[in-house]
């Protein structure tokens, strides 16, 4: 049997005295698309920011195919900050999409594809714009390449954020609210480059409120409430037949939403 | 106003202009690119560093500019600092203009969105890379309109240098209107200069900053 992509175990975090990830248990296996959802506070971006250590977790392990992120245990039981280099290392195999896109302002779709290319893979010029073209061209807008990204809309911007991650040929990718900062008519945009991507085998860690979207792509949704993973299912399982109060009191607000 | 003696010490008070001119470019030149090292420095966690560059920049925020100049000139040769009017004067701006060019470039970093650095971070950006590619153009982008201002403020600080015999043209106009009991002729000869001087900074200012924010502007705007 082969490692999980990701593997947390027991994850804890706290901001001051505020506890925002209890104890948190996860396993998503390769090419798994795994949805997480729950209401605001309850810790989902803190625990995706933590499996590429853009947040560091204080207590647990975080495992990427086995090797643990952030931290390197000493065979004394101890433990100390890894390495920047080696953080770097693993944190380029992770792509990392946000909800605000934060796509570098003063480089054009394809400068900003290509800088990381260049900057962290080496490559040279040529080949990494000939790549970065090839990534915008999969996620539909190798037409914009030259363009700025204060002259894209929000859906352009968010794909060329999801390129840029590509590029970098991840392992796994992490999407933070990936449509939450989208007028409603631009999500779906967004949300097929998201589904190709998923049928192509891609482990995909995806933070979100699209419901209809992770009954529809997700392999499994897990629920978190206040720092803990209280459901966890394929998404009939969670959606429908949950017997969590918290999950049912949650999806009931969306069902009321939905049904005008 | 008497145009024979303004055309008499024209001369004069152009090669004042032209100190003037000299003084402010290379004080404000050496006052940005300290200033930058400043804001650079400031971000290293070392915190004895962090004590002295505050003090550094509260000490000549903090005090006129003439006093400053002053010491620098008259204090200097004690401590071994022996300097003509102008490189003690153009050193003066420099070393004043620094501490608000540090502020100016410290604040511009600041206004980088903490997610930019983060999309860098997170495709395994060395800070160094996310500092220099990222962090950086953002941070010169959003400061040239305070650059700007600070600039044409310090070209007229350099008025103080005629204090200690630069012959900049506050210094040529004192001598004109000593010399020749026309001050009023004197002072409005050297308002149009600066005036001159403040306009041509000013819309060079303007050009750059549209130069460099354009693409921020909207389709349409920036066509």
């Amino acid at each position: 049997m082969s490692l999980p992509m990701i593997e947390l175990n027991g994850v804890g975090k706290s901001f001051g005295a505020h506890e925002v990830l209890r104890g948190v248990e996860l396993k998503i296996a390769k090419s798994e698309v795994v949805c997480l959802i729950g209401p605001s506070g309850s810790g989902k971006s803190t625990l995706l920011r933590c499996v590429n250590f853009l947040e560091p977790y204080d207590v647990g392990d975080v495992r990427i195919e086995g090797r643990l992120i952030g931290y390197e245990d000493a065979p004394d039981g101890t433990r100390r900050s890894m390495n920047a280099r080696k953080l770097r290392d693993m944190r380029r195999e992770i792509g990392m999409v946000f909800q605000h896109f934060n796509l570098w302002p003063h480089m054009t779709a394809i400068g900003n594809v290509a800088e990381p290319l260049r900057r962290v893979r080496g490559l040279p010029a040529n080949e990494a714009a000939d790549r970065a073209m090839a990534m915008l061209t999969r996620v539909g807008l190798a037409a914009k390449a030259h363009a700025y990204p204060s002259h894209l809309s929000g859906g352009q911007q968010q794909r060329v954020a999801i390129a840029r991650a590509l590029a970098m040929q991840p392992r796994l990718m992490l999407f933070d609210e990936p449509t939450s900062a989208l007028d409603p008519e631009l999500v779906g945009e967004v949300l097929e480059v998201m589904k190709s991507l998923a049928s192509e085998g891609m482990t995909m860690l995806i933070v979100t409120h699209e419901m209809g979207f992770a009954a529809h792509v997700a392999d499994r949704i897990a629920f978190i409430d206040e720092g803990r993973i209280i459901e966890e299912g394929p998404p009939r399982h969670v959606f429908h037949h949950s017997r969590e109060p918290r999950v049912r009191q949650f999806l009931q607000t969306y069902h009321d939403r939905n049904s005008f | 106003m008497n145009p024979d003696v303004l055309w008499r010490y024209l001369p004069s008070l152009i090669s004042g202009f032209g100190v003037t001119i000299v003084c402010w470019s290379a004080g404000g030149a050496l006052g940005m690119l300290l200033g930058f090292a400043i804001a650079l420095a400031r971000r290293l966690p070392l915190p004895p560093l962090q004590w002295a560059l505050r003090i550094f920049i509260e000490v000549f925020r903090g005090t006129p500019f003439l006093m400053q100049l002053f010491l620098l000139y008259s204090g200097g040769p004690y401590i071994g600092l022996r300097l003509t009017a102008t490189e003690a004067g153009v050193l003066g701006l420099g070393l004043y203009s620094s501490a608000y060019f540090a502020e100016i470039f410290r604040a511009g970093f600041a206004s980088v969105p903490r997610g930019q650095i983060e999309a860098a971070t997170s495709v395994g950006m060395a800070p160094f890379d996310a500092l220099i590619r990222v962090a950086l153009p953002a941070a010169l982008i959003a400061s040239v309109p305070s650059i700007v201002n600070m600039l044409i403020v310090l070209s007229k600080e350099t008025v103080v240098l005629s204090i200690i015999t630069v012959p900049e043209l506050m210094y040529q106009m004192q001598t004109m209107a000593a010399e020749t009991f026309t001050a009023f002729d004197a002072i409005f000869a050297m308002a149009v200069f600066y005036w001159l001087l403040v306009e041509v900074v000013s819309r060079i200012g303007a050009r750059v900053e549209a130069r460099v924010t354009a693409f921020l502007a909207r389709e349409g705007a920036a066509a």
